[in-house]
């Protein structure tokens, strides 16, 4: 199934609202294409080749009390299914209590598409085993077993509503993943990209084996707080909660944002800058939102100072400003989130961060890391796939892995050190940043026997 | 349907599939979120897709698409799929190793469908609503409160399967769910509690009687009122005391410290990629001392009222029950037919599931509940010198070869000399999996046995989501430490 052209896309949705009897009608239409294959000690063990479409329609009827609202959707671009979605977004609406929060849709907007990248998307599985046996013959070379993930994606979305807005655009993304674990210690790399050719394949498995490696026979470590330096991974895994929990407008109306008294404040050291940017080169995001306003790039923390949360359009028409491009698919009970996370780079190389640490450890990756007061950001999770001392400045023997529980506020409060890169990461749950390698101080409070 | 299905099979024979198995998923859900007294979502969402998997000279494929007419006839493309998932099995040979050997199964014909007596999606929309502004209103009445959230899910998952080896099955499953909460700020702190559990709620197989038989209102009151308590409640203070878990939290911690470590391609390193291991290697099969004498895990796929209670798994073997810890030793894992030989048994214990129908069946949890013991809970706290009593979870971690966990719930209680005495904030316990369960050394009688359900378990790479339940009262665990 190919993804949606514009046209198709936009003839559907039009059909749908001209028959709609709303006051206002939106339809979002996604179509993906997902090609994966992961693998471990002899080959492949999953792979899945699939494509998917969904039509989402979102209905609202105007009263003085305020819009009633609903959404159907369907997993289908057959005229019969998206009619009787568009019929049961229409009769839980007429029963919908009225909300007086909804701003009215959005109007018409200019939004350049962004293209799709075909050679990503129609990458073959051939290509694909090709990359698994340089992983698993790499890996069987050394001793160490294999498990990872080979992945293209592609999407396309279009959003279209009553109020003269139709906007759409495609996404690509390419991931490569390897985890090399030995007898004693494990060892991970992955490479996230907008495109097949940016993926450095070669390298991902070697910088994965190079830290399994190095990991084997960990020392035991006794708790305590240590400065750290955290490779992007282990940034990512934190920075992804400030999106999750705290720099979005509802966090904030609701009093559970770390912002809660904050904003304007010297809260960070000046080294600190993040944004929200869309336009980041490391990935192709949609360029709307999910009310298909235009996403805008948005300066969350400049120099160690919280400067606003970001909004959708129900959130600004509450505070009189203008939607920064940033809500999730409608209606959302999370509200606006940041989505494209931006830590800026210092000016050290990685080398110089672990050059300037007394005595520390090197963090690859924290694993399972969860919120625990999100007014503090006071965060728990555990270290993976490699940790290592650090003594006199020179990485030491690999320890074993180390609970944290701190607080992101406090710990970004004692920086010492921002590297000079820029690197697209995941976390265990959903979403991705750009972040460089930190360091800072770090509580630990229990340790493990691995 | 189940012809359909088979047409896919059919066309994978000819096309070089030594195995194939077609599952053709209609998926029907309907979620109503009620948040400070506003809609804040009403979602009705139809799907209908198939996925076929083949064998091709040892090595998986598969191919999933919607099966709308949009896309062609439905036999159309399911005979497509069934010609293309060949296609990726030989692409991706070249790096195929091993061949994968299905242990074997005799191919079961037959129906199952959730047993219940209300369907929830034949309850009317405006009565649901009125359910849902119902407890609204009972959590309203406190200045401190900041968010009041009720919300309500029904889904319908219907599936047809077949296989070449001859399975034909049909299965209708039917869950449903529903909580409040109320969300507090006050003395520069924010506090949340559940009802009757967090995150959504309780989830159960079965119909509107089961979110009736929750009288969600009537717990509105409480749990606005505890919410605003805690604002003002002493942190749980660090050291080490015995440890007192309602049910809704027992159940995450054997959904945690249980289930995942005892699922077999975890144990075998094929979740390294992502979710992690398992401490509770093959090795420790049958002589591992997992918890104390009586701790009792049992694997039951035909749980009254489970998540994942159904007919058959999505290899078309069909559900049953086993230990997984009996009398605290480690017996059983949840296994596929792909990996049951590994363990020494003959037949898969039916643990293999897929989300909806684009997804390749991974192993799972089951319903997986600890069984009850003998006491009351009275007489549990009454014999309890120094400890906490914790309910609801709030937040976890545990680490990726699922040994040091540390759990916070929403709320705790002191215990002193048999007495539950005052309220205590962000309770937060950390322990290592075999010496928590090992502490066990009282659990309540079947009385207090609840079932509590997962609706979003997330496993694999990329991630799937499948549901299960956990059975649990509440139990005791000596000597905890508290954060």
């Amino acid at each position: 199934m190919p993804l949606l052209e514009r046209k198709d896309s936009v003839t559907i949705a039009r059909g749908i609202i001209s028959k709609s009897k709303a006051t206002e009608t939106e339809v979002v239409i996604d179509s993906a294409i997902d090609r994966f294959v992961r693998y471990a000690e002899h080959g492949p063990t999953q792979d899945a080749d699939r494509g998917h479409a969904l039509v989402r329609v979102r209905v609202r009827n105007k009263t003085p009390e305020g819009y009633r609202e609903a959404t159907a959707s369907c997993g289908s671009l057959e005229p019969a299914a998206y009619k009787a979605a568009l019929e049961r977004a229409q009769e839980l609406a007429l029963v919908a209590p009225p909300n007086p929060r909804l701003a009215p849709l959005g109007g018409a907007v200019m939004v350049p598409m962004v293209l799709r990248d075909r050679a990503t998307i129609d990458q073959t599985f051939e290509a694909k085993a090709r990359w698994i046996k340089l992983a698993t013959e790499a890996c069987a070379k050394h001793g160490l077993f294999p498990a990872g993930l080979a992945q293209t994606t592609g999407i396309s979305r279009a959003i279209v509503n009553s109020c003269g807005r139709e906007v759409l655009s495609y996404q690509t993304r390419a991931a490569f993943s390897l985890t090399a674990t030995g007898k004693n210690g494990e060892g991970w790399a992955e490479a996230i990209a907008r495109t097949i050719g940016a993926l450095p394949i070669e390298a991902t498995v070697q910088r994965a084996i190079d830290k399994a490696l190095a990991a084997q026979d960990p020392e035991p470590i006794e708790p305590g707080e240590y400065t750290v330096v955290l490779e992007p991974a282990a940034v990512a895994s934190l920075l992804l909660f400030t999106g999750y929990e705290g720099f979005g407008a509802r966090e904030y109306e609701e009093q559970t944002s770390f912002l809660c008294g904050r904003l304007g404040q010297q809260v960070f050291p000046p080294s600190v800058t993040i944004h929200d940017d869309y336009r980041h080169p490391a990935w192709a995001s949609l360029p709307f939102d999910g009310e298909g306003t235009a996403r805008t790039q948005v300066v969350l923390v400049e120099n160690g100072v919280p400067k606003r949360v970001v909004t959708d359009r129900n959130h600004a028409a509450h505070s009189g400003g203008e939607s920064t491009g940033h809500a999730l698919l409608q209606p959302s009970s999370h509200g606006p989130m940041p989505q494209n996370l931006v830590l800026l780079p210092g000016k050290q190389s990685r080398a110089e961060l672990v050059a300037g640490v007394e005595r520390g450890l090197l963090v690859t990756q924290l694993h399972y890391v969860n919120l625990m007061d999100p007014r503090e950001l006071l965060l728990t999770g555990i270290t993976r796939n490699g940790t290592y001392r650090i003594e006199n400045g020179k990485l030491g023997r690999a320890v074993r892995n180390l609970r944290f529980t701190d607080s992101l506020v406090r710990t970004l409060g004692t920086l010492s050190g921002i590297s000079n890169e820029q690197v697209v990461c995941g976390a265990l749950f959903d979403g991705e940043c750009v972040v460089p390698a930190l360091r800072l101080s770090l509580r630990f409070t229990s340790t493990t026997e691995f | 349907m189940i012809e359909i299905a088979k047409l896919a099979v059919a066309e994978a024979l000819k096309h070089g599939a030594q195995y194939a198995e077609a599952r053709l998923v209609r998926l029907v859900r309907q979620d109503l979120v009620l948040k400070n007294g506003a809609l804040d979502g009403a979602e009705s969402t139809e799907e209908f897709g198939c996925g076929v998997r083949v064998l091709v000279d040892g090595c998986w494929g598969f191919q999933a698409m919607p099966l709308w007419a949009d896309h062609g006839p439905a036999e159309q493309n399911a005979r497509a799929l069934g010609r293309r998932a060949p296609v990726v099995a030989k692409a991706l040979a070249s790096a195929c190793t091993k061949r994968v050997e299905l242990a074997p199964e005799p191919p079961q014909q037959g129906s199952y469908s959730t047993p219940l007596v209300e369907d929830p999606f034949a309850v009317k929309l405006s009565e649901k609503l009125e359910l849902l502004r119902g407890c609204d209103a009972a959590l309203q009445g406190r200045a401190e409160t900041v968010v009041r959230e009720a919300s309500l899910s029904a889904r319908a998952e219907e599936k047809w399967f077949a296989s070449s080896e001859g399975a034909e099955q049909h299965q209708k499953l039917v869950r449903v769910g529903a909580g409040l909460s109320s969300t507090a700020a006050a003395n520069g702190t924010v506090e949340r509690r559940s009802y009757p559990a967090s995150f959504g709620g309780n989830y159960k197989a079965g119909g509107f009687e089961h979110v009736r038989a929750w009288k969600l209102a009537e717990a509105g009151p409480r749990v606005r009122d505890e919410a605003v308590e805690l604002c003002s409640a002493p942190l749980c203070p660090p050291g080490r005391r015995d440890l007192l878990l309602m049910g809704s939290q027992l159940a995450l911690q054997i959904h945690e410290s249980v289930g995942h470590p005892s699922e077999i391609d975890r144990v075998f390193g094929h979740e390294l990629d992502l979710a992690g291991s398992s401490f509770a290697t093959a090795d420790k099969l049958g002589n591992f001392r997992y918890g104390s004498a009586i701790v009792n895990l049992e694997a039951d796929s035909t749980l009254p009222g489970g998540l994942d209670t159904r007919g058959w798994d999505d290899e078309g073997v069909a559900s049953g029950k086993w230990r997984i810890v009996d009398q605290g030793v480690l017996k059983g894992y949840l296994t596929s037919r792909e990996w049951a030989a590994r363990i020494g048994e003959a037949r898969s214990r039916g643990s293999a599931r897929a989300e909806g129908w684009a997804n390749f069946p991974i192993v799972r949890i089951t319903n997986l509940s600890l069984l009850p013991g003998t006491w009351e809970l009275d007489a549990l706290i009454a014999d309890t010198q120094d400890g906490v009593l914790c309910d609801t979870v709030k937040t976890w971690s545990i680490d990726q070869h699922r040994l040091n966990f540390q759990f916070t719930t929403e709320i705790g209680w002191e215990i002193k000399n048999g007495v539950k005495g005052r309220m205590l904030r962000r309770p937060t316990y950390q322990g290592r999996t075999p010496e928590f369960w090992a502490s066990c050394d009282a659990i309540c009688n079947a009385s207090h046995f609840e079932v509590w359900g997962v609706p979003n378990c997330g496993k694999g790479n990329p991630m799937q989501v499948a549901e299960m339940s956990h059975g649990a009262a509440p139990a005791r665990f000596r000597g905890m430490t508290f954060l």
